[in-house]
């Protein structure tokens, strides 16, 4: 009997080899989509953003006028703080507790069930064996951010509006947030000889960062300076729809580092005492690397409302400063005038000011004792050889001593370019069904199917 | 001849697991690692494959050293009590290992009938029984391209019957010129199939060659012994 021949299309794909890095992807997906903690992570999204999505859109409803109270104006009505910010939290709180244990399983997975035995053999480099399982990570992220991506469906649907560079700024810190807990998660799992091991040394490194955070915020100087760069930090700026370049460098830095140490470590045949060299030279290249990077200035503000900037009359006029301006700030660390002075003006005149230097002087960390002491308050700006005195901590005081300090005219309000906010009164109709029904029944549903096909 | 080690040591804090190992593996040949439990054999073989660190010594071909990063040209090793890509089938698994390993797809099918694995096809590794993974871990192993295979206890796991015929597979591959190392603790099924023998008791090299010279070595030490079995040898010798 004559064999039924194949199309030849298809006996020319047959014979076409696939490259062993493909063949690598394929075996981590399948890795991904059999392991529980992918699943429970997927399941664990619809609920989490369903509570702050349905939340936020409430709050947001409320200060739009619903049920007679008074409509907002400005900055509160912005869908990226009032509701993406929120929102997406659910991504931060799922990428601290979840991911790491997803990213763990995988890479930890293969050490304890003797397989990296087997594919260290292939003679693949162990970066190339851990980028594949990286990238099966990252992929199983975005799976996971399909909640909040849905959440955008339902916004749409009730009638809000979409700004899509703050939102593509939002989803993207989130997915190098991702990033960074992956490389942690992937570093720790090679390091650790068991996973459990990996999971503590992982949540004890996100720990440091929340404390190097909490130091920052007391101690001021370099602790502030280094908690800017922290993933919290990181996230933070990218809800206000800013996208800074030494933010993104260290980030990508600080995760081929954690890729970097885990290849370092996957390599079983290396010596130890050679692979901690290794490490250490690794660490020091991340060191130096880092340090470029905070010299780096550029940055985006992205968001609809121009948080993050100046009026553009502003900034165009401010652009007229060729001088370095010093600022100096007689306010303690945890003093609320300090942040607001911070968020408000300074960090927008960073932007537009390359030549800025801001040095902050207290002898406290509150700040509460010192508010008696002669000159505690006051912040002083120095622009060439004049220098002026203001206590304001205002966007508008703060540009009203510069302009007069350069002996700049004030530019004239844009009445129509200021942004007036997206009020949107509505109810989150269909998102508890969409968050607790059907999304963990396609999980639910999903995982079963696929279980019934690999078992 | 394929390859020679020479001086290989290992330590484990103060335990000496391969003391100045040295032996040579003929192209072709089924050479036995002969050794009783913590001998030293696994640790042996991690090494030479280049999973795990030794403190000194060397794998020299063609009268070149190989180093740790090239051991993958000429061998290929399958541990024991490995579960690999448990959650996935043993058909998947067999064509990644021909797909991620360039192995031979011209020995699939061989190789899925010497093993009996043919019912096993559908099923993921980890539901398998220790003896079915045995087999799966040995077809791995032959189907990898690497000129001599090291197989960590081949006939663990398995029945008599079982043994015997994959004994008979291992030699098939052999003849066709793949070199095999094979670790074994069990002597009797280490004389049905090796060629020639490394003996390996505490770390350290007892003997080397066929029953014949071996014997011949037992009885240089012990004239008044009888060496007709590879069991009295490897008791004299070690």
């Amino acid at each position: 009997m004559r064999r039924a021949r194949s199309p030849a299309w298809k006996r020319c794909f047959l014979r076409s080899p696939k490259p062993a890095f493909l063949w690598l992807l394929e075996k981590e997906w399948r890795e991904l989509v059999v392991s529980r903690a992918w699943w429970v992570l997927l399941l664990a999204m619809g609920p989490l953003v369903g509570v702050s999505f349905m939340s936020a859109v409430r709050t947001y409803a409320e200060v739009s006028g619903l049920n007679g109270t008074a409509a907002g104006v400005g900055e509160a009505l912005s869908p990226l703080i009032g509701v993406w910010a929120p929102t997406f939290s659910a991504c931060e709180l799922a990428a601290v507790f979840l991911l790491p244990f997803v990213a763990i399983r995988l890479v930890g997975g293969d050490r304890q069930n003797g397989t990296l035995k087997l594919e260290l053999q292939q003679g693949m480099s162990a970066f190339g064996l851990i980028a594949a399982k990286t990238m099966v990570v990252l992929a199983g992220w975005l799976v996971a951010m399909l909640p909040p991506l849905s959440a955008i469906l339902l916004w749409r649907g009730y009638g809000g509006s979409v700004y899509a560079p703050e939102l593509a700024t939002l989803i993207s810190g989130h997915v190098l947030n991702a990033g960074l807990t992956i490389a942690l998660g992937a570093a720790m799992a090679s390091v650790a000889e068991h996973p459990s091991t990996a999971a503590i040394l992982t949540l004890s490194v996100t720990v440091g960062t929340w404390i190097l955070d909490f130091v920052g915020a007391i101690q001021g100087g370099w602790w502030e300076h280094a908690a800017g760069y922290t993933p919290a930090a990181l996230v933070a700026e990218f809800q206000h729809g800013l996208v800074r370049l030494d933010s993104i460098l260290i980030a990508i830095v600080l995760i081929v580092t954690g890729l970097g140490l885990a290849a370092v470590w996957m390599r079983l045949g290396t010596p130890s005492h050679r692979r901690l060299y290794e490490s250490m030279g690794v660490a020091a290249l991340s060191a130096s690397a880092i340090f470029g990077c905070t010299l780096v200035r550029g940055s985006w503000d992205t968001s609809e409302s121009r948080s993050n900037s100046f009026p553009v009359a502003d900034e165009r006029a401010l652009g007229q400063i060729h001088e370095p301006l010093r600022v100096e700030v007689h306010l303690a660390p945890e003093d609320p005038r300090r942040l607001d002075l911070e968020h408000r003006a300074l960090s927008k005149l960073r932007r537009i000011l390359p030549n800025l230097h801001v040095t902050y002087v207290s002898a406290t960390s509150i700040g509460l004792f010192e508010q008696t002491s002669a000159g505690y308050g006051e912040i002083w700006y120095r622009l060439g050889n004049r220098k002026a005195m203001s206590r304001a901590t205002t966007e508008e005081g703060v540009l009203e001593v510069i302009y007069s300090l350069a002996g700049i005219n004030p530019p004239k309000e844009d009445e129509a370019a200021v942004y007036r906010g997206r009020p949107l009164a509505v109810e989150p109709r269909g998102a508890g069904a969409v968050f607790f029904g059907f999304w963990p029944g396609v999980v639910v549903i999903g995982a079963i199917l696929v279980r019934r096909r690999f078992q | 001849m394929l390859f020679e080690v020479q001086g290989l040591s290992k330590r484990f804090g103060e335990i000496a697991a391969l003391s100045d190992v040295s032996f040579h593996v003929r192209a072709g040949e089924v050479l036995g690692l002969i050794g009783p439990n913590g001998a030293g054999k696994s640790t042996l073989f991690e090494c030479l494959a280049g999973v795990l660190p030794c403190d000194s010594g060397a794998v020299r071909a063609h009268g070149q050293s190989i180093g740790t990063a090239e051991r993958p040209s000429i061998l290929f090793y399958v541990p024991d009590s490995i579960a690999p890509w448990a959650a996935q089938s043993l058909r998947w698994a067999l064509d990644y290992t021909i797909g991620f390993f360039s192995g031979r797809p011209e020995l699939r099918e061989e190789v899925v009938a010497q093993l009996d694995l043919g019912d096993l096809l559908r099923r993921p590794i980890g539901a398998l029984s220790k003896g079915q993974l045995k087999r799966v871990l040995l077809a791995i192993g032959l189907l990898t391209r690497q000129p001599a295979l090291l197989i960590d206890e081949p006939f663990d796991g398995l029945d008599l019957r079982q043994t015997r015929e994959v004994a008979a597979g291992l030699r098939a591959h052999a003849a066709r010129g793949r070199t095999l190392f094979l670790s074994i603790h069990q002597i009797g099924d280490a004389a049905r199939i090796c060629d020639r023998f490394v003996l390996l008791s505490n770390g350290r090299v007892r003997g080397e060659g066929t029953l014949p010279e071996l014997a011949a070595q037992a009885a240089a030490r012990d004239a008044a012994g009888s060496f007709a079995s590879l069991e009295e040898v490897f008791l004299a010798l070690t």
